[in-house]
């Protein structure tokens, strides 16, 4: 994007040009800290940033899930404001459907764990749930949970007002500029290497994503995790059917209307990790019977167009947030399943981290070393398949 | 006759029309209207958008491959507050500037709260087209069928039933899609007699091959009749017979009504006996002279014809009225291309995983695609006017104009993948083809580059050709890897 030579050093040099990225940029540059470098390999919104569903919820099913995100959903609110840009972050409401008898036990918990956490938060009786949506199918509904002050914002925007908050900034973004190597010195980052060219810096970030792991790798710094690919697919657009954002706990599907009438969403089917962004057919055939049983009036409505994006999944499903246990000054944001969401409170919390060497409460459960300490995260309410 | 419903009034079609064809029929060119400036569209081969209506409830019918049938009820949509008055088409008088960027940008908008909510009600108004089809208590899949072949030949031309001949000839199993319900449509309409298909040859006529997934070795072929199931094809080789299609002129006004492909025009004579106009200009960039002799035999009158590099601008309002071929003006009612041919890229780029960060693996360098007719002829370029017209639609169904694309370009905007996220060029019901090769075109120009050398946006399936019942379907003959 830019022909500008790349800097000798740097305070912070961020790996991964998405969300993560730039929200730890914009954050640590709120923090007073000043020449940031971001490096990304691809294009600007090429990665998960660029392919996600684009929700938003503050409440999950555990504490430590629910803490991180109802922390994210206040910074969504304010977002727009902090970064100078209408990130048209909406508060359509978010609604998590039942079709079985555990999973709505597991909601009506969540309802009540949401409520301690003061997140508005309700379990919608059928006239309520008809009210909310009335095109759903409620012979299949067995509980509806429904948090009104989550919803979804278009990631196109949101990318755009990240982007626009670090120039402002006079944070270097650099795309189509992939890093090639670490400087490293007695286990600890010195530098990264963009092919012969050396950045001196203080502190690494990698938050690339899919390509985490392998980084982490050249570092010699093993993580936790592999990386996976989800599709999702779009429907031709029509005037405004569903309202608020859906999650379906049984079916694995996720789907909202966009604000330009594009029904967007996605499930994931049992299959052997696939390291590519080619879409398949199960995926969208297994979404597609999700939207017939379930919104009928869109049984005849055509597919406009399916694509695939790559996560890095952990052990637990939970995001790797932190400095590596073994490197120093090596720090992650990484393992992301729900990054859209999540990544305006995690940019906050890492900062933090990273600026004033005070790792919060928050994010504490999500440290890279909670395996071998043998303290994963549990966490029902997540929306993800488990290989 | 048959009778059908266009909006207010009653018209009289005849059987085997298709709804477009009896529109045109009586003079009806303006069928649908661009997203958000509301300027007409209509029939014109290029462009889905512009065929797009309401029929018996459901939105967003094809209507150049619906075929009549008595009582029909078809209606234009996105008007507002109802067909027959559109105040919606007052957006066609706002500054360009205001409606850049797609849909989803922020200019103008409320930050949040119920200003922002109701702002984003308004949108979707605006955005969404079509209205939902009316509720229904359940809906069943249409469930598909599985094939296995040696080898898929996608295109019912001769090109592709010479191709399907030799194969079943030489003892391999062999399947044809077509999108017709017959087969080399249009070689019939230019007078070609049909040769003769192979006894062994399974034809999949009046299907669409929507996708091609799993490097050529699985696609998917979606009938055009939502009541039919989608066939899953497996095939260990690929042989593409799709032709080209000739690219909208880069001149001003390309996307009015009247304004048609060949195919389209050439169809439209033969098989519905409907003239495109009474004075036509013909465009191309060698076979215009003789789409002319054939326009004229069908019963059109030729008011032109000539290279398209000499065509300067088409002139019109809701329709076409004529066209400068440098400073000479000619007045015609519709203005006919037959070049820059190009062939539709969709399916080998999604055989052979072309495009950035397609993550590598071995599977990919297994693909085995071929081409075959005037699809395996290089692509011809399309000519791009030394001075371009900003209000030229490069993306009509999205309002993307070349402005638009020229502002980025010029603020060093010059990845096709960012301009595309940037402005939505290509993300309508086209998706891509031939907006992007339109896009690729001006940037190449604008920025010295050989379009060969420009890496195209990602051509994805299944690009409105499969319904979600259709797609259901495929459920339970599809398994996952």
């Amino acid at each position: 994007m830019t022909d500008r030579a790349l800097p000798k050093s740097a305070s912070v040099v961020i790996v991964g040009g998405g969300m993560q990225g730039l929200s730890c940029a914009v954050n640590l540059a709120l923090l007073g800290i000043r020449d940031i470098v971001v490096l990304d390999a691809g294009y600007w919104q090429g990665g998960a940033s660029g392919r996600n569903g684009c929700l938003i919820r503050p409440g999950f099913g555990g504490h430590e899930w629910t803490r991180l995100f109802e922390l994210s959903w206040r910074e969504w609110t304010t977002l727009s404001r902090k970064l100078g840009h209408n990130v048209m972050f909406t508060e359509r409401g978010y609604t998590m459907i039942a079709e079985t008898g555990p999973s709505a036990d597991m909601l009506r918990n969540a309802s009540r764990l949401h409520r301690e956490y003061g997140i508005t938060s309700e379990i919608l009786t059928p006239r309520q749930l008809s009210g909310v949506l009335p095109a759903i199918n409620q012979a299949c509904v067995t509980a509806a949970l429904h948090q009104p002050r989550g919803g979804m914002a278009p990631h196109h925007s949101v990318m755009k007002g990240y982007l626009h908050a670090c120039r402002k900034k006079g944070i270097d973004v650099r795309y189509r500029t992939a890093m090639t190597g670490f400087d490293m010195h007695d286990r600890s980052v010195r530098g990264v290497y963009v092919k012969d060219h050396l950045i001196r810096c203080d502190t690494v970030v990698i938050a690339a994503g899919p390509q985490s792991p392998g980084l982490a790798r050249q570092a010699q710094a093993e993580i936790d995790g592999y990386m996976m690919r989800i599709e999702a697919m779009a429907l031709e657009p029509m005037r405004p059917l569903i309202g608020p954002a859906l999650a379906l706990i049984d079916s694995l599907a996720y789907f909202h209307q966009t604000a330009r009438g594009e029904v967007v969403g996605g499930t994931e089917v049992p299959e052997t990790p696939q390291e590519n962004l080619r879409a398949d057919v199960p995926a969208m055939a297994a979404m597609a019977r999700v939207y017939t049983r379930l919104f009928p009036q869109l049984a005849d409505i055509r597919i406009l167009r399916q694509w695939a994006g790559l996560l890095h999944i952990s052990s637990d499903l939970a995001p790797l947030l932190g400095q590596h246990p073994r490197v120093r000054d090596l720090w992650f944001s990484a393992g992301w399943s729900y990054g859209f969401a999540g990544a305006p409170g995690a940019g906050l919390l890492m900062a933090k981290a990273i600026a004033r060497g005070k790792v919060d409460e928050i994010m504490r459960p999500f440290a890279l070393d909670r395996f071998e300490k043998g303290n994963p995260i549990e966490e029902a309410g997540v929306v993800m398949i488990k290989n | 006759m048959i009778r059908i419903a266009w909006n207010n009034t009653t018209l009289h079609a005849s059987p085997g029309d298709t709804v477009a064809a009896a529109l045109y029929r009586h003079g009806i060119t303006t069928i649908a209207s661009t997203r958000k400036l509301h300027e007409p569209m209509g029939y014109s081969g290029s462009y889905v958008g512009g065929v797009l209506a309401r029929v018996d409830g459901r939105p967003n019918v094809r209507l150049d491959q619906q075929p009549v049938r008595e009582g029909m009820r078809v209606e234009s949509q996105n008007r507002w507050p109802g067909a027959s008055c559109d105040l919606l088409s007052l957006a066609r008088f706002l500054p360009p500037r205001w409606v850049h960027g797609g849909f989803e940008h922020g200019r103008f908008t409320p930050r949040r709260g119920r200003a922002y909510l109701l702002w984003e009600r308004l949108l979707a108004h605006l955005a969404g087209v079509g209205r939902p089809p009316p509720r229904l208590p359940s809906a069943s899949e249409r469930p598909a069928r599985k094939l296995c072949v040696d080898v898929l030949v996608v295109g019912g031309g001769p090109a592709g039933q010479r191709a399907a001949n030799d194969l079943a000839r030489s003892g391999r199993t062999v399947a044809l899609v077509s999108r017709g319900a017959t087969l080399g449509r249009y070689a019939q309409a230019m007078g070609i007699a049909p040769a003769a298909l192979h006894g062994d040859v399974t034809v999949l006529s009046g299907m669409e091959l929507c996708g091609s997934y799993r490097c050529g070795r699985l696609m998917i072929a979606a009938p055009v009749d939502p009541e039919r199931g989608a066939v899953a094809i497996e095939a260990g080789r690929l042989v593409l017979a799709t032709g080209k299609s000739s690219m909208p002129p880069m001149v001003r006004n390309s996307h009015l009504p009247g304004v048609m492909d060949a195919h389209a025009a050439v169809l439209l004579g033969h098989f519905h006996a409907v003239p495109a106009g009474t004075a036509v200009a013909v465009v191309g960039t060698g076979a215009e002279t003789m789409v002319a002799r054939r326009l004229a035999r069908l019963g059109s009158g030729i008011a032109y014809c000539g290279d398209v590099s000499g065509l300067a601008r088409i002139h019109g309002h809701s329709r076409v009225t004529g066209i400068d071929i440098g400073n000479r003006r000619i007045r015609c009612d519709a203005v006919v291309h037959a070049g820059a041919w190009r062939s539709d890229p969709a399916l080998a780029f999604q055989a052979r995983a072309e495009g950035v960060l397609q993550v590598s693996d071995v599977m990919a360098a297994d693909a085995d695609i071929s081409s075959v007719g005037f699809c395996h002829e290089p692509d011809q370029d399309i000519h791009v006017p030394d001075r371009m017209d900003p209000a030229l639609r490069i993306c009509p169904c999205m309002d993307v104009t070349a402005g638009e694309l020229m502002g980025l370009i010029d603020r060093a905007v010059t990845d096709p993948e960012i301009l595309k996220r940037l402005t939505s060029c290509g993300m309508g019901p086209c998706q891509g083809f031939p907006c992007w090769e339109s896009m690729l075109a001006l940037l190449a120009k604008r920025t010295g580059q050989p379009v060969g050398r420009l890496v195209r946006p990602s051509h994805r399936p299944p690009r409105r050709a499969l319904t979600v019942a259709q797609a259901a379907g495929l459920c339970d003959v599809v398994e996952p890897l």
